[in-house]
Formats: C-alpha cells, structure tokens, sequence
C-alpha cells in the first residue's frame, strides 16, 4: 500500500468504516511508515478535540421566541380542529391511545397465555370425562352371603390399595389391628363388582403408581 | 388537511420511527402542547449548535432557527416518517442554514461586520469553567476549543457541514446521507476533504508539532 493511499483511507479507518482485510493492511503499513502513522495521530486528535467541544449555548431570548413560536402554531393546529369540543375528543383519544400503547405487549402475552392454557386445559377436561366411569357394585343373587371384607370394623381399619401405573386397582388389603385380610380382585369381579379407578385430572400428568393407604375410623354415638 | 391530521392520530408508529419520536408527532399533529414543548427540548440545543457552526454567527443562527421549527411545526402533518425525526429535522436545518448563507453571500457580501460582534461570536461557544481543572488546563482547552471553532469557520461549507454532523452530532454516515440528500461514498470523501482541511488550516496556526495541543 502507498502512503497516498494510506492516507485517502486514514479517515474510514479512524470512523472505523473499512473492510477488515483493509484494515489489517492499513495497520501494517501504519506500522511500518512513521509518517503516515504521525498523520493517522493527527486525525485522532482532530477527531477528538472535536468530540470534546461543548454545544453552544442557546441564547435564552431565542428559546423564549422558540417557545412563542410553538404556541402559535399549537394555536393555529387547535383552530384547524374546529370546536373546542372536537379538541377535547381528539385529545382524549390521544391520551387513551398513549395510556394503551403501555398495556398492549403485557395484555397480549397475557391473553395468548391465557388461549394456550385454556386450550390445554379443555382438552384434558374432555378426555378425563370420557375415561372415568364408576359403577355401582351389584351382588349377585347367588353370592348375598359372600363376606367380601371379613372384619370387624370395630376399631381402626387400614385399606391399602395398590395400583398400576394406569390407575387400575391391581390388589388391596385390610389391616384391622392385629388382623389383616388380603383382598382378591378376582372374587370381586366374580360378584360383578367393578372397581374404581383413579385417572389422572390432566392429560399431562402421570398417574399414581404404588400403594395408596385410607385409615377408616369407626365412630360410636351413645344415645 | 387538518381532518386527515386528525385521522392519522390513532395511526400506529411506523418502522424506523422510534417510540418517542412517534408518540411527539401524534401529539403535534393534535395540537397538544407538552408535545410541542417535549421536541423544543428535544431539538432546539442541538439544532441551534448545527446551525451556528455552520453559519459562524449567533445572531443569525437564532433568525436560521426560528425558521427552521416554524417549518418542521407547519409540515409535520406531510412527514411521511420514512426517516426518523431527528434526521429529517437536521436535513431542515441544513437545508435552511444553506439557504440563508447563499442569500447572505447575494446581499450582504458588502456589509463590513462589527468587530465587536465578531468578537462576541468568538466568546459564545466557550462552556462553563470546570472548577475541577486547574487554571492553566482550562486556558488550555479554551483556546483549543476556540481554534478549532475558529478553523472550522474556515473551511469549505460543504465540507464543513459533513464533519459537524459527523464530528460533533456524532451522526452516522447513513444518517449524514440521509440529511444531506447524498451517496455514502460522497459522504465519506467529504468527510475525509473536511477533516484535511480543517487539519490544515490548524496545522498553519500552530505549526510545527499542532498535534501537541489536542492530546
């Protein structure tokens, strides 16, 4: 590169407007040529000394017919508006329009928010209706003596069932203190008892696996 | 005109323009009045500073001024806003302080100015005293200032003008095209004219090492 040329590009390069590779080649040749690196100091310190030159002060009887000025004009907008009334309405619909330019980013991420989750929500709301189905359990005829559940329920009962990762009762037992009976799903569903199920509320979510433990408490009343 | 001002009240902000830009011009366009008083507050220091440097008089730069915020006042309602405010308030004031320095240059030309008014010029730019600098720097740096302010007076106008918008707004090369209505490369060969002068005419007031007095 020719200091000529060095120095056509010295003011890109200070601005900072040169491709790198034109960049990397001034700065090699800068290094190599004292007086082009003297005259890239130069337009540094022009450059700088004009950043650091303070604004002019604004005298104050032109800001005072500035400002003169703006009422004039403000005047003549509000004259071209018609009636006061007009000017009143315009007005407002400005402020109204300000005040909800603040709200309108929040209240549209609030209200897609708002769309997405209530969608989800119906969704799973429809499926877990169609999924729950409780029945009554019936006795057979033939099967009234059956004694299902062989305690005395006299004092504290623990039932505990256990389910699979569908929510399915798989088994279940009966702890009555020292006594404990193990149910058996089979003979139920021989007396035509069906037996609950415990789906989830949300689509989403994962059922209960394992043991689910319901304490019943008898309670005597005396006459 | 005034009906389709009204109507383009609630019209929202364009790309380009920013928020606070956007939200003055609605509000000019109504006649609101904290609006006319937020772009005074905005625009009148800087538009003022551009224009004296390029007028080099106080006086009138205030006539360029006023001139220049009853134009953007009456024509706000025709700004398309494909351009951000403050550049296309430059380009007026630019545009308006050419304008009166040619017809300056037509009907003044014989006019022999006042010492004491030249002097008075060469006072205006000088800030505030730092009380934290000592009294040797800030004689220093006033008088580098007032050469520089005096050298830029100096220099051709066309030239002139890119590097006080450059230079001194610290607006970028696009906006200067932008305001001065040209190409990217006519900007940067004028700021590079400009700034080679402005280091001349330097260079022959504090000759030999002038470099010493802006470090």
């Amino acid at each position: 590169m020719t200091c000529f040329s060095a120095k056509r590009k010295t003011s890109a390069y200070v601005d900072g407007r040169l491709r790198p590779a034109e960049r990397a080649q001034l700065t090699a040749h800068y290094e190599e040529c004292q007086t082009c690196s003297a005259y890239l100091h130069e337009v540094r310190s022009l450059v700088s000394g004009l950043h650091q030159l303070e604004p002019p002060g604004l005298p104050l009887l032109l800001s005072t017919r500035l400002r003169v000025i703006a009422s004039r004009e403000c005047a003549s907008v509000l004259n071209s508006q018609g009636s006061r009334l007009m000017h009143a309405w315009n007005r407002w619909k400005l402020e109204l329009d300000e005040l909800m330019r603040a709200l309108t980013i929040p209240a549209t991420g609030g209200l897609i928010s708002s769309i997405i989750l209530f969608a989800c929500l119906a969704v799973s709301i429809t499926q877990t209706a169609r999924g729950v189905a409780y029945e009554v359990p019936v006795m057979m005829e033939d099967h009234t003596d059956a004694n299902l559940i062989p305690v005395d329920m006299r004092s504290s009962v623990v039932l505990t069932i256990s389910l699979d990762d569908k929510g399915h009762i798989q088994d279940y037992s009966i702890r009555d203190g020292a006594n404990s009976y193990m149910g058996n799903t089979a003979r139920l569903a021989s007396n035509s008892i069906s037996l609950p199920q415990f789906p989830t509320v949300l689509t989403m979510a994962q059922p209960i696996t394992g043991d689910i433990r319901i304490s019943l408490t008898p309670v005597v009343f005396r006459p | 005109m005034a009906r389709t001002g009204n109507l383009s009240i609630l019209a929202s902000a364009q790309e380009g323009v920013p928020e606070e830009d956007a939200r003055i011009l609605r509000g000019l366009r109504a006649g609101i009045e904290s609006a006319y008083e937020d772009l005074l507050e905005r625009f009148q220091q800087p538009v003022y500073g551009v224009v004296l440097r390029l007028l080099g008089s106080s006086s009138d730069a205030g006539d360029v001024v006023q001139d220049v915020f009853v134009k953007v006042f009456r024509n706000v309602h025709s700004f398309r806003e494909q351009s951000s405010l403050r550049t296309w308030i430059y380009r007026i004031a630019v545009n308006e302080a050419h304008n009166h320095r040619r017809w300056a240059f037509r009907h003044c030309r014989n006019e022999v100015s006042l010492e004491a008014e030249r002097d008075e010029d060469r006072q205006r730019f000088d800030p505030p005293a730092d009380p934290s600098m000592s009294p040797y720097r800030q004689a220093l740096d006033s008088e580098t200032r007032v050469l520089i302010e005096q050298a830029l007076t100096r220099i051709n106008p066309t030239f002139r003008t890119a590097v006080v918008l450059r230079d001194i707004e610290n607006l970028s090369y696009e906006e200067i095209a932008e305001i001065l209505q040209i190409s990217l490369g006519t900007v940067k060969s004028r700021i590079l004219r400009g700034r080679e002068a402005l280091r001349r005419e330097l260079a022959q007031r504090v000759n030999p090492d002038f470099a010493q007095a802006f470090t």
